[in-house]
C-alpha cells in the first residue's frame, strides 16, 4: 500500500512536484500517466527515498518513507528509470550482487535467483556478461534484480520504455501475476496504451499536480470521452 | 557479511575482469625498476669502459716517449696503420699538413662507429720536441657520443700530465725551477663519481613506489565513481537499503586494494632490478634486509588508502571517464611535489614536513635507502596524517554521494 500526501518538491525555480497526492493499493496495478516533465519520476523518487521532499509526505504500508528511509527501501522492489548494468558482470552475478546487498541468505538468493530467470527466461543470457546484451535483456535484468527479495510494494519507472513488442508482453504477464499474489504495483508511463492494457487504477499527472484518480472506467465516465487518449487530452487542456 | 565487503567483492571481481585496470596495476609497477636497471647498467658501463681503454692512434711510432707514457698511464694502444710522407727537416717551421686521404678515411672510421676516437700524430713530433718547440697532435673525436666521454677525457688527462711533464723537465734543463711557469696548480675534486650518480638513482626508488600507490588504484576508483554515474547504474544501486558510508568504503577498499598489489609488485621488482644490477662494480653495497623492507612497506601502505579516498573524492564529482581521468591525471602529478622539494631543498628536516602527505613519507623512504633508521617519531606522525587526510576524504566523499544533484545527472 503506498499512500502519497500533497507532496511538494522545488528544483531550483522549477516546481517539479507541486501538492502530489495519490494511492496504490495491494493487488491493483495503478499506473501514473503525464507527459516527460509532469513530475512523475519526481513522485517515484521521493518514494524511494532518493529524493526528499520539500514538504508532504510518501507513506509505505503505514511507514513515513522519509522518516524510516532504510525501512521503506527494505520494502519497495524499485525499477528505475536509469538501467546501468556492469558491462563485466554476468546477469546472475548482478542478481546476486543486489541480494547480497539486501542481506538475503545464500539458500534464498540461489532460490530466488533460478526462479527470476526462468519466469523472465534468462536462462540463455544467465551467464553471459552484460556487455552487448539487447535493451530487453537489461531490462530484465534491472526487473530480476529489482524482485529478487520479493518485495510487497514495486515500484517502476517507464518499464516499458523501449522494449520490443515481446518482451513488454513478458513484462506485462509479471506484473498480472505479481498482481494476483496481492502485490502493490505503481508504475509510470506516458504511453497510454500501456496504461490502458495494464493498470487498474490511473492517476494523470500534469506539470506537478495530479488532475486526475480513477479506474479507467471512472476517467472515461468523468471526461465523457470513449478513450484514455482524448480523455487525457480533455483533462490536461481543462487544467491550463 | 558485511555490506561494505560485498561491494569491495564485487568492485575487485569487476576490475579483475577489466583489461585497462589491470594493465595499469601490472605495467606501471614494472616501469620504474626497468629505468632503473637501465640507467644502473649504463653508469657501470661508462666506469667500468674508461677503465678499461683502448686508443687507436695513427703515427705511434713518431713519438716513442708519449706511447710510452700512455702505456704506462694503462692505456692500451692500438696503432692504426697509415703511412703518410715523411717531411725534410728544414721544414719544422710550418706545421705539418696530413694528406687529404688519411683524414677523411679516419673521419670515416669514427663516423661508422668502427672507432670513437683517433689520435694523430705527425711525423715530425720527435724533431720539434729536440727544437724545444710545439708539435699539434690531433684528436679526433665525435662529441654526440655520450659513451665515449668518459674515456676521452681520461685521455685527455694523461696527454696533459705527459706535456707538464716534459715542460718541467725543459725547464730544469736551463736550469729554471718548473713551479715557475706553474703559479696555480688546480687539484680537480670530480664530485660526479658513479658512486654519486647510483646513489641519486637510488633515491628514485621511492617516488616510484608513491606514483604506484597513485597508478595502481586509480582505474578502480574512476570506474565506481564517474564510471557508475556514467552508465547509469548508480541510482538502481542506492535504491538498495544501505548506508552511502558502507557504499563509499566499500570501493574504497577495493581501490586500495589494488593500490596496495601495486606498492607490493614495485617493492619486489625494484628488488629484483637491483639484485641485477652489479652494484659491487661501483663500490656500493646495498643489501636491503627483511627489516627494511617490512620497513618500507609500513611507511608506504597508508598511501595506498590516502591516494585512493583522494581519487575516490575527486572521482565523484566527475560525470564520466573522460572528466575523471582529466581531474586525476591532475592528482596523479602530486607524488612528484615532494620530489622536487626534496631537490631543491636540503635542510633539516622539520615537523610540517612530516605532516604533509607524501612529503614525509618520501623523507622516510629516502632514510630507509640510504641505510638510515627512519626516526619513529616521524614515522608515526607521517603516518597519523596520511591516515587522518584519508578518513576526511571518504567523509567528504560520502557527503558528497548523498546530495541529489550528484545522483541524478
Amino acid at each position: 500500500m503506498i499512500e502519497v500526501n500533497s507532496l511538494r518538491k522545488r528544483f531550483k525555480q522549477v516546481h517539479a512536484v507541486d501538492g502530489v497526492s495519490f494511492s496504490a493499493r495491494d493487488g491493483a496495478i495503478t499506473g501514473l500517466l503525464g507527459h516527460n516533465g509532469a513530475g512523475k519520476s519526481t513522485s517515484l523518487r521521493i518514494l524511494y527515498g532518493l529524493l526528499t521532499a520539500d514538504s508532504g509526505s510518501a507513506v509505505i504500508d503505514g511507514v513515513d518513507v522519509m522518516r524510516e528511509p532504510q525501512w521503506a527501501q527494505e520494502n519497495i522492489g524499485v525499477m528505475t528509470d536509469a538501467h546501468g548494468l556492469y558491462p563485466r558482470l554476468t546477469a546472475r552475478e548482478h542478481i546476486e550482487y543486489f541480494a547480497k546487498l539486501r542481506k538475503l541468505s545464500t539458500d534464498t538468493i540461489v532460490e530466488r535467483t533460478e526462479q527470476l530467470i526462468a519466469q523472465l527466461a534468462m536462462e540463455e543470457i544467465a551467464d553471459r556478461r552484460a556487455e552487448g546484451y539487447s535493451q530487453g535483456e537489461r531490462m530484465k535484468v534491472c526487473l530480476a534484480r529489482s524482485l529478487i527479495h520479493n518485495p510487497q510494494n514495486i515500484i517502476m519507472d517507464e518499464p516499458t520504455n523501449g522494449l520490443d513488442v515481446m518482451t513488454t508482453r513478458s513484462v506485462r504477464t509479471i506484473l498480472q501475476q505479481l498482481k494476483t499474489q496481492n502485490k502493490c504495483i505503481l508504475l509510470s508511463s506516458h504511453i497510454m496504451q500501456e496504461i490502458s492494457a495494464l493498470c487498474d487504477e490511473v492517476i494523470v499527472i500534469s506539470e506537478g499536480k495530479v488532475l486526475m484518480q480513477g479506474s479507467l472506467d471512472e476517467l472515461l465516465a468523468r471526461t465523457g470521452e470513449s478513450d484514455l487518449e482524448e480523455a487525457f487530452m480533455t483533462m490536461t487542456r481543462a487544467s491550463r | 557479511m558485511s555490506i561494505w565487503f560485498v561491494i569491495t567483492k564485487k568492485e575487485l571481481l569487476d576490475a579483475i575482469r577489466d583489461r585497462r585496470a589491470l594493465m595499469a596495476l601490472l605495467l606501471f609497477p614494472a616501469l620504474g625498476p626497468f629505468v632503473i636497471y637501465f640507467m644502473f647498467n649504463t653508469i657501470v658501463d661508462i666506469a667500468e669502459e674508461a677503465k678499461d681503454l683502448t686508443l687507436p692512434i695513427v703515427g705511434a711510432q713518431y713519438a716513442p716517449d708519449l706511447v710510452d707514457f700512455l702505456a704506462q698511464s694503462g692505456i692500451k694502444l692500438a696503432p692504426v696503420d697509415a703511412t703518410y710522407p715523411t717531411p725534410s727537416n728544414d721544414h719544422v717551421a710550418a706545421p705539418y699538413v696530413y694528406p687529404a686521404h688519411l683524414l677523411a678515411n679516419i673521419r670515416e672510421k669514427i663516423a661508422d662507429r668502427t672507432y670513437d676516437f683517433v689520435l694523430l700524430i705527425p711525423p715530425d713530433f720527435t724533431t720539434r720536441l729536440g727544437k724545444s718547440s710545439s708539435v699539434n697532435i690531433e684528436l679526433f673525436h665525435e662529441s654526440s657520443r655520450a659513451t665515449a666521454q668518459a674515456k676521452m677525457s681520461r685521455v685527455q688527462q694523461t696527454i696533459s700530465a705527459w706535456n707538464q711533464e716534459t715542460a718541467s723537465l725543459r725547464l730544469m734543463a736551463r736550469g729554471i725551477s718548473p713551479t715557475i711557469a706553474r703559479p696555480v696548480s688546480i687539484e680537480r675534486v670530480d664530485v660526479a663519481s658513479p658512486q654519486a650518480r647510483a646513489q641519486r638513482i637510488l633515491g628514485m626508488i621511492p617516488f616510484f613506489i608513491i606514483v604506484a600507490a597513485f597508478v595502481c588504484g586509480m582505474g578502480i576508483a574512476v570506474d565506481a565513481t564517474a564510471g557508475e554515474r556514467e552508465r547509469k547504474s548508480l541510482e538502481p544501486l542506492l535504491v538498495n537499503p544501505i548506508q552511502r558510508s558502507s557504499i563509499v568504503v566499500g570501493k574504497w577498499m577495493a581501490a586500495a586494494t589494488f593500490s596496495t598489489l601495486g606498492l607490493l609488485l614495485v617493492m619486489i621488482l625494484n628488488l629484483f632490478a637491483l639484485n641485477l644490477v652489479p652494484l659491487e662494480q661501483l663500490g656500493l653495497s646495498f643489501s636491503i634486509n627483511l627489516t627494511e623492507i617490512i620497513g618500507i612497506l609500513i611507511i608506504t601502505l597508508p598511501l595506498a588508502f590516502f591516494a585512493t579516498a583522494l581519487q575516490l573524492f575527486v572521482g565523484i564529482f566527475a560525470k564520466s571517464f573522460k572528466d575523471a581521468q582529466a581531474y586525476l591525471s591532475v592528482i596523479s602529478m602530486l607524488p612528484m611535489a615532494p620530489l622536487f622539494y626534496n631537490i631543491f631543498n636540503t635542510e633539516d628536516r622539520e615537523l610540517w614536513m612530516s605532516l604533509v602527505p607524501m612529503l614525509g613519507q618520501h623523507m622516510l623512504l629516502a632514510d630507509v635507502v640510504a641505510g638510515k633508521n627512519p626516526p619513529l617519531f616521524d614515522f608515526a606522525v607521517a603516518a597519523l596524517s596520511v591516515v587522518l587526510f584519508s578518513l576526511v576524504f571518504i567523509y567528504g566523499a560520502t557527503l558528497v554521494f548523498k546530495r541529489e544533484r550528484i545522483i541524478f545527472s
